[in-house]
């Protein structure tokens, strides 16, 4: 079918091409004034997985997912189960809950980096107003891999719920039905019959999140840049400035390819996990 | 007729629920209150309290971002390059849709996944590589068409993804009755399937253009001072404009326009793009 070929022929130009030629930067020795002297094996990847670095970025980059997608999925659920009842005005409230979703991650991190402000922000007025201690929001190596998963938990959690209210409306209510028959109450009827239920969908959801979570970078660029001290340096954030700032391609190459390999593993331990449920219900 | 106690029943969970939209509301939508309305405040209102709801309002942050950092030229190349990058991504999208519909290709469904797994930065590169070998850092001309043909790799897969559901809802016998008064494979798809996709088109072009018009990595290594679009001049305020909030939050305000004005008017179909159609 000649109407494929356009679409097909840029797609591998664009992705396809792309993908290869990281592999090959990989596995060769690009130097900044763009000489290669060719192909060194995995030598890139050896000086990766000797680099201390490396293991830092892979434990803060699965502690913001692990973290942010826990907190999205259950705050998804109460606030999509909120979405789902039927209520004058629920259409223009999820709009409104639609907004942190679609705004471009550069506004959100600029209105966050004003709300974090350590000394007029927004953030330790309110908590001055309650009488707690001003914190330090992302200056400190503690706290700043938190405060980041907080903004996203912030913009993304409202998107988890929008999925799992269209779930929880497309539910069939007979289940429902039987279970009040079999003397269920609410909370029984909520958690024995509709999670249950709403497993499919839930699981799309997540793995959506999943994939942006493992590639987590935006927010962490603007707002710290991986810092301090590469406290929030994620594997995304160190393959970029490894690139860009550090001008080591082909060990930046390695690192990038890594994080390839990450998605995949994770998004298919997913998949994976969800094809052996649904076989075993 | 249910009973009064069935209707008080009714009217306590419908209070309720309208207490949970106020906690919502409170967490999820009050940032984004916050960024207008600091867009509007003086800077050193901004640096005063968050409860004086008294100070005066402005317009002069916003007057700043066009008088002294010429915004109207960065909304230009946003424009430019969002625009580009859907309008190709249609081009490409729409033939592509309608074949994997057709042929019931998961083929090509195999390289949207990939372009929507594999981390934007391994694009980078490889691009960044090209645009030196071309000379487009140095070329606006080239530079723009880099950038565009950069966030195709975010329209073509998401128009793909939007369309192949309005596809499949076109019943094949109508078609199949084109081809029986003689019309060509070309002539039954621009005059009998075109049209029936119509409402698609106008979802696939909003979200494209959004999504192309949000992003912010390709752009942030590949665009040089004249081909920069909104949210790159913002980053790079941050370091400028040190202090100066109003004006990252008036900047912020520009750049959410768009997605704002759809979250009013389009939000179905902007759950279904986000989504990548898992939810209908």
């Amino acid at each position: 079918m000649p109407l494929i070929w356009p679409a097909l022929i840029v797609t591998i130009l664009l992705v396809v091409l792309p993908v290869l030629y990281t592999i090959w930067l990989s596995l060769s020795d690009r130097k900044i004034d763009g000489s290669n002297s060719g192909f060194v094996g995995l030598a890139n990847f050896q000086t990766m997985f000797a680099e201390p670095e490396f293991w830092n970025s892979i434990r803060v980059t699965l502690f913001l997912f692990v973290l942010c997608l826990v907190v999205e999925t259950v705050g998804g659920l109460a606030l999509g189960y909120l979405l789902s009842i039927d209520v004058p005005g629920r259409a223009i409230f999820q709009g409104l809950m639609l907004i942190p979703a679609i705004t471009a991650s550069v506004a959100v991190a600029l209105v966050w980096l004003l709300i974090y402000d350590p000394t007029l922000g927004a953030a330790n007025q309110l908590l001055e107003a309650i009488g707690i201690d001003p914190v330090v929001w992302l200056g400190s190596r503690e706290m700043a891999p938190w405060s980041i998963a907080i903004v996203d938990i912030w913009q993304w959690t409202p998107f988890m719920a929008l999925i799992i209210a269209a779930g929880i409306r497309s539910l069939p209510s007979e289940p429902f039905e039987a279970a009040v028959i079999d003397g269920a109450g609410s909370i029984k009827k909520a958690l024995f019959v509709g999670l249950p239920l709403l497993y499919p969908v839930l699981t799309v959801a997540m793995l959506l999140r999943t994939v942006d979570l493992v590639r987590f970078f935006d927010t962490v660029y603007i707002m710290t840049q991986g810092g301090p001290v590469n406290a929030t340096n994620t594997l995304n954030v160190y393959g970029y400035t490894a690139a860009f700032i550090d001008q080591d391609p082909s060990y930046a190459a390695a690192l990038q390819l890594s994080l390839f390999f990450l998605v995949i593993i994770v998004a298919g331990a997913f998949t994976w996990l969800r094809g052996k449920q649904s076989n075993a219900e | 007729m249910p009973s009064r106690s069935a209707v008080k029943q009714k009217r306590r969970k419908i209070a309720l629920v309208y207490v949970g939209y106020v906690v919502a509301a409170l967490i999820f939508f009050v940032p984004v209150l916050f960024m207008l309305w600091s867009a509007f405040r003086r800077n050193i209102d901004i640096t005063g309290s968050i409860f004086d709801f008294t100070t005066p309002l402005t317009l002069s942050n916003f007057v700043n971002l066009f008088e002294r950092f010429d915004f109207v030229y960065y909304i230009r190349n946003s424009f430019i390059i969002a625009g580009g990058s859907t309008l190709l991504g249609l081009i490409l999208g729409v033939p592509a849709a309608y074949v994997v519909v057709r042929r019931k290709l998961a083929g090509l469904g195999f390289f949207t996944l990939l372009a929507r797994m594999a981390p934007g930065v391994m694009f980078v590169v490889p691009l960044f590589v090209l645009s030196i070998a071309v000379g487009a850092p140095s070329n606006d001309a080239l530079n723009f068409l880099l950038l565009i043909a950069a966030h195709l790799i975010i329209t073509l897969p998401l128009c793909i993804w939007l369309l192949v559901p309005f596809f499949e809802e076109i019943p094949r016998s109508l078609e199949e009755a084109a081809m029986i008064d003689g019309c060509s494979v070309w002539q039954r798809f621009v005059q009998v399937v075109l049209p029936l996709v119509a409402p698609g088109l106008s979802v696939a072009i909003t979200l494209s253009f959004i999504f192309s018009w949000n992003y912010f990595l390709f752009a942030l290594a590949l665009a040089n001072a004249d081909t920069m679009p909104l949210p790159v001049i913002a980053f790079n305020f941050i370091g400028q404009g040190a202090g100066d909030y109003g004006g990252l939050m008036a900047a912020s305000t520009l750049i959410s326009l768009p997605a704002l004005i759809l979250a009013i008017v389009a939000q179905r179909w902007l759950i279904r793009g986000l989504t990548g159609g898992a939810v209908k």
